[in-house]
């Protein structure tokens, strides 16, 4: 639960934390689309331009994968687990258990992808700060019709504030239960019960303080629209990935690496 | 009516999103679809929030992670993710909100007929999930089930109850 924090802004004074969010947020989507279709050889493009983004925003690879430790090991179980269900030529047989080399393939493929995915992932929450988030959710939803713009950019902005005090709750739960020699309990279920069932009570408790906190300051939906910060070299980025994004999908096209595999 | 009791299912809906989000990161990987626990929460918005702020609750769950947000299942992300080939479930939490919603209204609010509501919407997350799984990996109908479906039934049949005792606890607290 801990890795949670890392999914979080950072303060900085990079092009990243400077870029207009509706930008970024564009950028996010086209390589997400790009990357859904990548073979390594564009995985390997899209690394080489991601790397020195994450060292700017002081977020080396060595640190990251560190922190994110336990993300690997899921997609790692994830690409084994292709690697022994995807039917295809057999390369090793441990205890009638097949790994296929069409399943290896896919595995570290899909491990590949799904990691870089998380890597834009935390550069984008790193860089963008929750009022700038709230912002463009507001901006994109305002042309779609029946759609409360408004609303729904609250409760984005909402989500994120709970996002930390769930986890700050989690931890004085499991406190409090220890304190009372919980984690001594041999019954799975019963440290489950002890532990979520008062986690959810205090995290509504707080939502219903909040509601409160909001009334008291004459909370309303018509508020000042947003204004948008702007780097000036949006156009630039806007260029460099749409290139980037052109290049991985001729990467995917090209049969280089299907040599090897 | 109070300006409070006008706010309180946003922000309650608010909370479940963060729940929801929570619930992606504890991913067990036993295949191409991972168990997560956000189903579960996805369910229980469902019996709590009702079919109108649930279904709100969980486009805006979706919003975040097409945003770019990593809050789908196992910390990704992004628009690709729904057109590949867990898409279906995640596009699946809609209908699948909507009924336990319905299904909770309809029927009243006792252990027995959440367990009902939360099998239509179950029902209705896997008949989204698996037919998507089937056209991304151009898979027979058996394999499909058993990629897709059969693994999580077990998990599911545990992420209902554990829902039914959450939802119990949860709903005096939003009377009061």
């Amino acid at each position: 639960m801990a890795d949670l924090t890392l999914f979080s802004f950072q303060a900085g004074t990079t092009v990243l934390h400077h870029l207009d969010i509706r930008v970024k947020t564009v950028l996010v989507c086209m390589l997400s689309m790009a990357l859904f279709t990548a073979g390594f050889s564009a995985c390997l493009a899209c690394f080489l331009v991601v790397y020195p983004l994450m060292c700017a925003i002081g977020m080396p690879m060595y640190r990251l994968i560190i922190r994110l430790k336990g993300f690997i090991l899921l997609l790692v179980l994830m690409a084994a687990t292709r690697a022994v269900t995807v039917p295809g030529e057999p390369i090793l047989s441990v205890s009638g258990i097949e790994i296929t080399r069409q399943g290896l393939a896919q595995g570290s493929l899909v491990g590949v992808r799904f990691f870089l995915v998380m890597v834009i992932g935390l550069l984008f929450a790193a860089t963008t700060r929750p009022a700038a988030l709230k912002s463009a959710a507001q901006w994109f939803l305002a042309p779609v019709p029946l759609v409360p713009e408004k609303r729904a950019a609250i409760m984005i902005s909402l989500c994120l504030k709970f996002f930390p005090l769930i986890l700050s709750r989690a931890g004085q739960t499991a406190d409090a239960v220890n304190a009372r020699c919980g984690s001594f309990r041999k019954n799975p279920v019963r440290q489950i019960r002890f532990l979520t069932l008062p986690l959810l009570k205090k995290t509504v408790i707080s939502a219903d303080h909040l509601c409160l906190a909001m009334d008291a300051r004459c909370y309303t939906e018509h508020r000042t629209d947003p204004a948008f910060e702007s780097s000036g070299r949006e156009r630039l980025f806007l260029g460099a990935g749409t290139g980037l994004c052109i290049a991985m999908a001729i990467l995917s096209r090209s049969s280089f690496w299907m040599i090897f595999w | 009516m109070t300006q409070t009791d006008s706010l309180r299912p946003m922000v309650h809906a608010a909370l479940f999103v963060a729940l929801i989000c929570v619930g992606a990161f504890i991913a067990i990987p036993i295949g191409p679809v991972p168990i997560v626990l956000q189903n579960m929460f996805v369910l229980l918005a469902g019996l709590i929030l009702g079919p109108a702020w649930g279904t709100a609750c969980v486009a805006v769950y979706l919003l975040i992670g097409l945003a770019g947000l990593p809050v789908f299942a196992g910390g990704t992300s992004g628009i690709g993710k729904i057109f590949g080939p867990t898409g279906g479930y995640l596009l699946g939490y809609l209908p699948a909100v909507l009924v336990t919603g319905t299904i909770s209204r309809f029927l009243g609010q006792t252990p027995f007929r959440d367990i009902l509501a939360m099998i239509g919407g179950s029902i209705m997350l896997y008949g989204v999930g698996v037919p998507w799984l089937k056209l991304a990996f151009s898979l027979s109908w058996g394999q499909a089930l058993a990629l897709g479906l059969i693994p999580f039934l077990l998990g599911d049949a545990v992420k209902i109850a554990g829902a039914v005792v959450m939802a119990r606890k949860i709903r005096p607290l939003l009377k009061e």
